[in-house]
């Protein structure tokens, strides 16, 4: 499958070179669940990244254990990502993320890959963390505007 | 290069958590909208960045589709 186009379309990856692109496909494993199927679980340890490159999740938050009752706070579609909270503040899965779609296609980034990426090339490390931080501020407003 | 839309859909009058996704045609009031297989109406869309590149990020308001 030829990654470039599907990469070339997610925010994460915005302003980068056809060649860091093609950098960023080579430590990509792609991945598809079927609908009802768990990609992360919440506090579990997490050293991946992951890029919804079709289909749908369900990403649910179990407030506390006292009221383990896990509630659905956002869907998420094609060309998000998640799994960014834990990547890069080593902390564990903050919420569980399940499929809501047969064939589901994720792109899954490895921690360590990710970081030797970053490191050996700044500007593809200070574009794709800039991105990050744009989409993290993304989901800030979203939740702000659902009232929750 | 062609747009690509980041939508935040909210969901009002239920309590439907909400989405984002990536759509290459930008939503319009009164559009028909499904997720997870339910039906709703667009009823407001406003900018909620600016667009960066070929990004554009907006906020979209949902109402559940009449049966």
């Amino acid at each position: 499958m030829d990654l470039l186009p599907i990469l070339s379309k997610v925010e994460l990856f915005d302003g980068l070179t056809d060649s860091e692109l093609a950098d960023v496909a080579r430590i990509c494993k792609q991945r598809e669940y079927r609908t009802g199927q768990t990609i992360t679980s919440q506090g579990e340890p997490g050293g991946e990244l992951f890029v919804i490159a079709d289909g749908f999740v369900e990403v649910l938050v179990s407030p506390s254990s006292q009221n383990p009752a896990p509630r659905t706070v956002v869907h998420l579609g094609r060309g998000q990502l998640f799994g960014e909270m834990a990547l890069v503040d080593y902390g564990p899965r903050s919420a569980t993320v399940k499929s809501i779609a047969d064939h589901t296609l994720i792109q899954t980034i490895d921690r360590d890959d990710f970081n030797r990426l970053c490191e050996a090339n700044h500007h593809l490390g200070f574009i794709v963390m800039r991105n990050m931080a744009a989409d993290l501020s993304f989901k800030l407003r979203h939740y702000h505007l659902t009232g929750r | 290069m062609s747009a690509i839309y980041k939508v935040s859909y909210v969901v009002i009058g239920e309590s439907h958590p909400g989405a984002i996704l990536n759509t290459d045609h930008k939503p319009n009031v009164g559009d028909h909208i499904t997720l997870g297989g339910r039906e709703f109406i667009l009823v407001e869309i406003v900018d909620l960045m600016p667009a960066r590149g070929e990004f554009h990020f907006l906020h979209a308001t949902l109402r559940p589709a009449p049966a």
